[in-house]
């Protein structure tokens, strides 16, 4: 038997090492990979994410370019240099990267023109020329104006001559009764370079008519058109860079398109993305130490171990779990196995006493009347105690199965416990056994006998385990609020400190002199049974060989309970 | 089993309810096509000895002549035109009717004449890429007609005498550049000029056409001096209609030789005369009309009076226009029509007392419960009188009805009691409609008409603004569900009104609205230059006043607008600079507004192709569904 319980407990042991080792081993593998994968993914992020910052950047540089630059265009070429003046401080205000502005407010006729540009009959040529700008000189803000300046310098005329032979090559070639496509309105009325951008205002299709004819039939008509060109001189440099994910990159500047880093540290992390349009000859530069990125990475990395970490420990417990609930089963089996072991030991003695009764009964040819009596009361004693171990088990089984219901009554303690206290010193004379009732306390609402149960096995109990001189015991009960509380005190061998949670397990018993024989190890624990079963609780203090003190508290209601 | 057959019947049940109630919601919905259907006859003539109609009528989806007779009743097609529709025509003579086909830009004009019984086109003018006026009244004398023709010079109309039978063609008058009408008397002869250099207006008069034209009277833009008809009885006199040191426009006699008006001969203290009905047989004045909240006549010729009468009498309740006569003016072709129906032309004998119905303006809606446009009245906020129409959708309670607002185009324009398809339709879909006469609009003397210089996004939509409040002030308006449309300068309100009075308006909708003042500006073409200074005065001028421009022209202020936003344009309007609009598009789109937005781009100022008609107001209709029937 006890070979095959070590042999069963090895076994269980052995698999829970194994599945420890297997889950640690996981687990490790895990944390190792979720840190490698996190690291990887930081790396691509950081090369990733470029764009994201770069179009929070030129955000500021679109809106500039789709919305400010077009506007020229609602002004259909009426702008002259006062209405530019308040344009260009708006666009300087909201847009820093616009460094300066020039203006040229342009004429088209079909008259030669000295300045200009020509093509057929078609004149393209500046009235006057503007600058605008925060660092432009009040005196140098007029550049040009036709009549009072002769020069018109090269330089001043570069942009200005191209879009004016761009815009001239396209009316040669436009088709008047077609509408013009967007792509064809960018190519010829914006001119993108690095640095400069240069816009003309779109003509409506009917002055795109009335140039075409212009420029194809020689007229006496004077009349002129205007047409707005502007330039925009940008300075990428003072666009102002907003780092957006501070976490990826530790450094985000503008550099030269051609810029490239001498800096040789190998953990170096570089990226970079150009500019579009007119800043498109400086690119926007990332770069980030690996060790900075350190931080991003464990961030990034945390939750991830958080979760392997629970869930190892969830599997930690659940093995836990598992290996506790094997070794209650065990010792569930042994105590079941003692329980049927005392059980027969229990039996075996009022049997036997009865079979050598019967047995003294049959052989004696004649039985005197003292014999007579003395087996009879022999064999009533044991057939009793037999009734009542059937009785105990039966009724434990119900009460753990709430097979039974309380049947409640007004009860007088005093008269109760007087009964009880006066069959005990019937029985066993040499017991110190007294009760004390609190003056209080006249009547109690319970069910009388499952409280006598309590009664009679723990005072079973402080007579069994007492020493012969010293089978003594006191019941106190008295009022603690809205509880009745019964004290057991007795003078016995007491309880070891280790012992104490068990006490009221089933089929526990304390090895000890007092119950080598007749005794299962139900009685505390029937008694502990009860007590809850009326909804109270029971608890013990002991000093070994001083004695003991069982405490039971019940609910007391005052209203039912006081009130005769 | 049981129940659920039961619940499939309440279900059934239940969706017959509802598929009841909105049939009895749309019950009364008159459907899109019927309103906007273009009649099937239309544009009658009488032919001079008054025995013959001629009318246009489809053939082969092209408008052609078709010529009834009288007597008999009977119609045949005359002409063939599968290539383009004819656009006008008018009887030469008893037998011959002159015509001009549908025109269309950097193409020749298309003069033809045909004879009513042999179907032979002969073409009238040479080919040349040309544009052409008529030289009022479109007549025929001995054979000749007046044309002008922009052929030497293509910003000016220089005036020519076509002989209709050998197509010969001799330039009458030289248009030194300034002339912008031309007049002939009664006998044909062009004797009478307006010449315009855009502020000044001159009235040029010769006594015969071999003498030079000399200027007799000069006025300011401000004033002006119509032209009527030479007078029958002395041959210097003319017939016209002025408002020269009055308020109001009158009708008035001038004296040619003196350059001098010598008599008021009509005038209303209520309006402006709006015409006057002349017959160049007789060289008489034979009535005015003029609007207050409905058309007035004052008939100045007896016998018209009488026959006008009589007529009023057989079409009681009718609003009856008289659109031409014969010769001898016993038979007229006659247009009636209420404010709730579009009414029917009629040939009319006026011996006889015989009326002839010819036929009916929209036979779709023939018979259908349509609105009734009430005149209303409000002060705006400097105590000024403004005049407007208000029409309540059929058996409406006119208690917090969802409204839209249109101001009408223009805006040198007015609204006039009437048959309008469009408020006829919003109003059909259960929507007030809100016409206002601001200040600016004409017929209302010189005074009010003025007061809207210069004054877009000022009083007049101001009056606009006092209108709706005062509307619902009333009651009659749900403040929650207003919208406001337009097209051109209603375009212009509409978006105005999304920009800045976004409080006011749940919904705004442009028809070819005008979005920028300095495109708009720039649609004044060479050859109107002398108009550019009027358009400076009238509305601004863009280098002078470009802070203005730009302060209320909506393109620069997409991004106060708010609430949703309908805009629908053609890609040729000259009007608009379609680019321009795509980026005012783009830019509200960019903002998260809703917008819807439809564009044609082979349409100009306003849609020709019905096809694209009837879906922008299809459009339109789900556009104030979705925004003004929450």
């Amino acid at each position: 038997m006890s070979n095959q319980q070590r042999f069963s407990y090895r076994r269980t042991f052995l698999l829970i090492f194994v599945f420890l080792v297997l889950i640690s081993i996981s687990f490790i593998v895990a944390i190792v990979l979720a840190r490698k994968l996190t690291r990887k993914y930081v790396e691509n992020e950081f090369q990733a994410r470029k764009t994201e910052v770069l179009e929070s950047n030129i955000a500021s540089y679109n809106e500039f370019f789709q919305n400010r630059i077009p506007e020229i265009t609602y002004y259909q070429g009426y702008l002259d240099s006062v209405g530019v003046a308040g344009y260009a401080e708006s666009i300087f205000k909201r847009f820093p990267f616009v460094e300066r502005l020039v203006f040229y407010d342009v004429e088209i006729s079909g008259q030669y023109a000295s300045h200009g540009v020509m093509a057929n009959n078609l004149a393209l040529s500046p009235k006057s020329v503007f600058q605008f700008g925060p660092q432009v000189n009040k005196d140098s803000i007029r550049l040009y104006r036709r009549g009072q300046n002769r020069n018109f310098s090269l330089l001043m005329a570069d942009e200005f001559n191209k879009m004016a032979l761009k815009f001239a090559g396209f009316l040669e070639e436009v088709d008047t009764s077609k509408t013009i496509n967007n792509d064809d309105l960018f190519k010829i009325f914006y001119s993108i370079t690095p640095g400069k951008i240069t816009y003309m205002n779109i003509p409506r299709r009917e002055d795109i008519k009335i140039y075409k004819q212009l420029m194809f039939t020689s007229q006496p008509d004077t009349s002129t058109y205007e047409q707005d060109i502007l330039t925009y001189y940008i300075n990428p440099n003072a666009l102002s860079i907003n780092n957006t994910r501070p976490e990826l990159y530790q450094k985000v500047e503008i550099r030269p398109l051609v810029y490239e880093s001498l800096d040789t540290n190998p953990d170096l992390l570089t990226a970079e993305t150009p500019l579009p349009g007119a800043l498109a000859d400086y690119k926007i530069y990332f770069s980030s130490d690996r060790t900075f990125l350190w931080t991003e990475i464990n961030r990034r990395f945390m939750p991830v171990a958080a979760t392997v970490i629970v869930i190892y420990i969830f599997l930690l417990l659940i093995a836990y779990l598992i290996y506790r609930n094997l070794n209650i089963n065990r010792r569930m089996f042994k105590l079941q196995y003692d329980f049927v072991n005392n059980l027969t030991h229990e039996f075996k003695t009022p049997v036997s006493v009865i079979k050598i009764a019967g047995n003294n009964i049959k052989s004696a040819k004649q039985l005197s009347d003292r014999e007579r009596s003395h087996y009879g009361r022999i064999l009533d004693e044991e057939a009793d105690k037999l009734n009542n171990l059937l009785n105990t088990l039966l009724s434990f089984t119900q009460i753990e199965n709430k097979a039974i219901k309380i049947k409640a009554e007004r009860i007088d303690l005093h008269e109760f416990c007087r009964k009880i206290v006066d069959a005990y010193l019937l029985k066993y004379p040499d017991f110190d056994l007294k009760y004390n009732i609190d003056h209080d306390i006249k009547g109690f609402q319970t069910d009388p006998v499952l409280l006598g149960s309590v009664f009679q096995n723990l005072i079973d109990n402080a007579y069994k385990y007492s020493g012969p001189e010293n089978k003594y015991l006191r019941i106190e009960i008295l009022l603690q609020k809205k509880l009745i509380v019964f004290k057991f005190a007795d003078k016995g061998i007491g309880i070891a400190k280790k012992e104490l949670d068990n006490i009221f397990k089933k089929f526990y018993r304390i090895q000890s002199q007092y119950n080598q024989q007749g005794s299962v190890g139900l009685g505390l624990a029937f008694c502990k049974e009860l007590v809850n079963f009326l909804n109270g609780e029971i608890s013990v203090e002991s000093v070994v060989g001083k004695g003991s003190i069982f405490t039971i508290a019940l609910p007391f209601d005052n209203k039912k309970n006081v009130m005769p | 089993m049981r129940v659920r057959l039961a619940r499939i019947m309440l279900v059934v049940a239940l969706f017959g309810v509802f598929a009841a109630c909105k049939r009895g919601e749309n019950q009364g919905q008159i459907p899109l096509e019927d309103f906007f259907k273009s009649p099937e006859k239309e544009a009658f003539r009488l032919s001079p000895d008054g025995l013959h109609i001629s009318y246009l009528a489809d053939y082969k989806h092209y408008k052609n002549i078709y010529v009834m007779d009288v007597a008999t009743g009977n119609s045949k097609r005359i002409t063939s035109e599968t290539d383009r529709g004819v656009g006008e025509h008018f009887w030469a003579d008893n037998e011959e009717i002159i015509f001009m086909k549908e025109w269309k830009s950097d193409d020749t004009v298309r003069l033809y004449a045909i004879n009513r019984d042999i179907p032979a086109v002969r073409n009238l003018l040479p080919p040349a890429v040309m544009r052409m006026r008529w030289v009022g009244p479109a007549r025929v004398w001995n054979d000749e007609l007046l044309v002008s023709l922009n052929l030497r010079d293509s910003s000016v109309f220089d005036v020519y005498r076509l002989h209709i039978k050998d197509c010969r063609m001799d330039m009458i008058a030289r248009n030194p550049g300034n002339i912008a009408e031309w007049y002939t008397d009664m006998a044909g002869k062009l004797r009478l000029a307006v010449a315009s250099d855009g502020e000044t207006e001159t009235l040029l008069y010769r006594e015969t056409e071999l003498s030079p034209f000399k200027p007799i009277l000069s006025n300011n833009f401000k004033t002006a001096i119509q032209p009527i008809g030479f007078s029958g009885d002395h041959a210097n006199r003319l017939f016209a209609i002025s408002n020269a040191g009055r308020d109001k426009m009158a009708l008035v006699s001038i004296d040619l030789k003196q350059g001098k008006e010598i008599a008021s001969i009509f005038k209303s203290n209520d309006a402006d005369i709006a015409s006057a009905g002349y017959s160049n047989i007789s060289g008489h004045v034979l009535n005015v009309v003029y609007d207050t909240w409905r058309p007035e006549h004052h008939f100045i010729d007896k016998r018209m009076g009488k026959i006008y009468a009589d007529l009023r009498q057989q079409l009681k309740g009718y609003e009856i226009e008289i659109a031409e006569t014969d010769t001898a003016q016993n038979r007229f072709i006659i247009y009636t029509y209420t404010d709730s129906n579009p009414g029917s032309a009629y040939y009319y004998d006026a011996p006889e007392k015989k009326l002839l119905k010819l036929a009916d303006n929209n036979p779709a809606l023939k018979g259908k419960q349509l609105s009734h446009m009430k005149p209303v009245r409000y002060t705006n906020r400097s105590g000024i009188k403004i005049n407007g129409y208000l029409t309540l959708p059929k058996n409406s309670s006119g208690h917090r009805v969802p409204v839209v607002v249109i101001p009408h185009n223009g805006p040198w324009k007015r609204d006039t009691w009437g048959f309008n398809t469009e408020v006829q339709f919003l109003a059909n879909r259960g929507y007030g409609v809100f016409q206002v006469n601001y200040q600016g609009s004409t017929g209302y003397g010189k005074h009010f008409w003025t007061a809207g210089f210069k004054e877009w996004g000022g009083k007049i939509q101001q009056d606009i603004t006092d209108g709706v409040h005062w509307l619902i002030k009333e009651g009659v308006a749900d403040p929650d569900r207003i919208g406001i449309y337009g097209a051109g300068f209603g375009g212009f309100c509409a978006l105005y009104g999304a920009c800045f009075n976004s409080d006011l308006y749940a919904c705004a909708a442009s028809y070819s609205g005008v979005t920028n003042l300095f495109t708009f500006m720039k649609e004044i073409p060479p050859y109107y230059k002398p108009y550019q200074r009027m358009y400076f005065e009238m509305v601004g001028s863009p280098t002078a006043d470009a802070d203005y421009f730009r302060s209320i022209s909506p393109v620069f202020h997409a991004d106060k607008i708010k609430k949703p936003l309908f805009i629908a344009q053609g890609g040729k309007d000259n009007r608009s600079n379609v680019n321009e609009t795509n980026q005012f598009v783009k830019e509200i789109k960019k903002k998260g507004t809703p917008i819807s937005y439809m564009i044609k781009e082979d349409e100009g100022h306003f849609f020709r192709k019905e096809q694209h008609r009837l879906e922008f107001y299809r459009k339109l209709e789900s556009f104030f569904n979705a925004n003004l029937k929450k």
